[in-house]
């Protein structure tokens, strides 16, 4: 893909020349979105628009653009972006371009190219072939001394995608940023709609589950998902998986008995002797092989091969095996796991959440579930603006997926 | 019938340097020669025709090696005092800027430029028309000219895509004979600019195509008379139905360059957005033609 930015102005809309303008992209196979336009209230005033153009390569684009020119719509960016080699590993070099995580082009040698992996709080690192030139976000850590670092704001461009919540989508109805007071089995249906749109398409579902889920017992109607094939990567905790298992192995969640909803004896040590036994057998997928976990979610992840991350904190027990006690080798890792991810399913998780927010891009389609409100603002206050929130009990919310999704 | 407010004074330009050099539209052909004798009687009996209809004609004088000044329609725009000077297309016309310049400046006009980069071949591509200035493009002149045009002058332009060859200034295309009525050439416009002119044009006469190569349009239009380089029957009983006195000037030898009436006079009592009247003209109507407010 190829874009670029025209500009057009004056008597356009009576001249029919923003049409002209319009129809002549679409003639060349092209596709535009009208980022801006100001039409003149009277016959005298002139209008203005900006029209951002998508085109298949650079050679369509060229030719379009001259074509474009003869009706007086005018490329804005004329100016590259400006690179400065990073002289340390780990370090950005001053004024360095901070992403964000919407779709990003950088203008290197007159041409706009794609920024690979939209990430938010990063840097931007453009490699150089011999004609080529390609772009990718960098996380301050990854940078290496050398690497061509885009600095200033010149030839850098975002590209604002649509919302899921936008006219005429089918969550149009979803037009608030955190929905409450909305009929949950509209909204569980449309999550599963998009879900199965997902699939569809040959994009990948990622979860991102909390251990409330496991605590209220919601954990087989997620492992009947990921059983389902419906669930394509887990991120999660310590704690998620320990209950997982926990509540598989001895029936508790955090020593609370799933059946009886009540404490059982000695059962606050239960999570630790199921940790210790997993570090024993070396790793979750061991202990899943020699029998000691015949079900759950972590069960079935492994059982289809579905990959998780598990993120380690500071209050860990254990932690198990699997867990990544580095912290920036987790991040890292959960980024390794992101590609073709089109849906991200945040359920009852604000560390986790927010830590994958701050990886996505902001075309990843985000719901963010919780009883809690302020984990959803927290979310989009923290930049992950895609994220649609509802507010509503998870176990509830699940149960009625799984049901959409994996009748029983 | 409401008359248009402008044309009774012309600038022209003798054809004593008169003659196809080059070949810059698809009319010229170095090979066929222009009879200077022949041309220069026929712009005499042209001036002759638009003073007998009541016009003042101006004279510029001739330069050697510029043999276009003559068609001085694309010497720019005359808005009341000030003069939009072109900037020609082609190196071969480019020479004839400073000449009509410094008749302007001699002549009491504020000269006014063109951004940089941008070409526009004056009254050849820009006409008034009932409050909006009808401007062509491609050919000869910038779209963009358009957008900065009506920034100078502060009157709506309309651009107009010009699309055959045959056809490259807005005035073969393009003649407004009072406020509500034009001679036009679709043929000259691609679909945009026939949807424009459809709707700007309350009563069109629009040409044939045998009619449209005869240079029909490229007429001058003074008050109820019209000075034709041609005029086929058909349209010769439209024009006098409508109450209007048609006179033809044959120009053949100027044909072979690409121009015909109009091409030859530049138009100096116009008045297209909010500026004031003309320098040398204290008869100018006041008020403006072209600006709708």
């Amino acid at each position: 893909m190829a874009s670029e930015r025209v500009q057009v102005e004056g008597h356009i809309i009576d001249s029919l020349t923003l049409a002209k303008v319009l129809d002549t992209i679409l003639s060349a196979g092209c596709d535009y979105v009208i980022e801006e336009v100001t039409i003149g209230r009277s016959a005298d005033d002139m209008s203005r628009a900006l029209v951002e153009i998508q085109a298949p390569d650079d050679v369509v684009l060229e030719s379009l653009l001259s074509e474009l020119q003869v009706h007086g719509a005018n490329r804005t960016s004329t100016v590259d972006a400006t690179l400065v080699t990073a002289d340390t590993d780990g370090v950005l070099p001053d004024g360095f371009y901070s992403t964000t995580n919407l779709p990003t082009a950088v203008r290197i040698d007159g041409h706009w190219v794609p920024v690979a992996t939209p990430e938010m709080d990063c840097g931007v690192a453009v490699d150089r072939g011999d004609d080529t030139a390609s772009a990718r976000t960098v996380p301050m850590h990854r940078v290496e001394a050398g690497d061509r670092i885009v600095v200033g704001h010149e030839g850098v461009r975002v590209t604002v995608p649509a919302r899921v919540g936008g006219p005429g989508s089918q969550f149009e109805f979803m037009n608030s940023d955190v929905s409450s007071e909305k009929p949950k089995a509209r909204l569980v249906a449309d999550v599963a709609a998009r879900i199965r749109a997902a699939k569809e398409a040959g994009e990948r579902v990622l979860l991102v589950a909390g251990p409330a889920l496991i605590h209220t017992g919601t954990g087989p109607h997620l492992a009947a998902l990921v059983r389902g094939g419906w669930i394509d990567v887990l991120f999660a905790g310590n704690g998620f998986a320990t209950h997982d298992i926990e509540s598989n192995v001895l029936g508790t969640s955090l020593g609370v008995s799933l059946e009886l909803g009540s404490g059982v004896e000695h059962g606050h040590s239960n999570h630790l002797r199921v940790i210790n036994e997993v570090r024993r057998q070396g790793s979750i997928a061991a202990a899943v092989e020699s029998g000691y976990i015949s079900g759950g979610v972590m069960y079935e992840c492994v059982k289809a091969g579905v990959p998780f991350v598990l993120g380690g904190s500071v209050r860990d027990d254990g932690p198990l095996p699997d867990v990544h006690t580095d912290v920036v080798k987790a991040a890292d890792t959960m980024r390794a796991n992101l590609d073709g991810v089109g849906v991200a399913l945040m359920l009852a998780t604000t560390l986790h959440a927010i830590a994958t927010g701050n990886l996505l891009s902001a075309t990843v389609q985000t719901f963010c579930v919780d009883i809690n409100q302020a984990v959803v603002t927290k979310l989009a206050d923290r930049g992950s603006h895609q994220a649609l929130g509802i507010v509503t009990d998870v176990g509830l919310f699940v149960e009625e997926l799984r049901q959409q999704l994996v009748p029983a | 019938m409401t008359q248009l407010t402008w044309g009774r004074r012309y600038l022209m330009c003798p054809p004593v340097h008169f003659s196809v050099l080059y070949e810059i539209n698809s009319w010229m052909h170095t090979a066929v020669p222009v009879d200077p004798e022949a041309a220069r009687a026929q712009w005499e009996g042209l001036v002759a025709t638009l003073e007998s209809a009541g016009a003042v004609v101006e004279r510029l004088d001739p330069v050697a090696g510029l043999p276009d000044l003559v068609f001085t329609a694309n010497a720019g725009l005359v808005d009341g005092s000030r003069f939009v000077a072109s900037a020609f297309r082609h190196p071969q016309r480019q020479g004839e800027t400073a000449i009509d310049t410094a008749w302007f400046a001699a002549h009491g006009y504020d000269i006014v430029s063109l951004p940089a980069g941008v070409v526009h071949e004056g009254a050849g591509d820009a006409l008034p028309f009932a409050g909006v200035l009808v401007s062509g493009y491609r050919t000869r002149s910038d779209a963009a000219a358009g957008t900065a045009l009506s920034r100078l002058i502060g009157a709506p332009v309309r651009t107009v895509e010009l699309v055959d060859p045959r056809y490259y200034h807005l005035d073969l295309t393009f003649c407004p004979l009072d406020e509500r009525r034009a001679i036009l050439n679709p043929a000259g416009w691609d679909r945009y600019g026939c949807t424009v002119m459809e709707s700007l044009v309350a009563e069109p006469l629009v040409l044939e195509a045998e009619e449209a190569e005869l240079f029909c349009a490229n007429s001058v239009v003074i008050g109820t008379t019209i000075v034709m380089p041609a005029c086929p029957p058909r349209v010769g009983r439209i024009l006098e139905g409508w109450g209007f006195d048609v006179i033809v000037a044959a120009v053949p030898e100027f044909l072979k360059a690409g121009g015909g009436c109009r091409c030859l006079t530049l138009a100096l009592d116009v008045t297209l957005g909010h500026a004031g009247p003309s320098p040398s003209s204290p008869s100018a109507p006041p008020g403006s033609v072209a600006a709708r407010g």
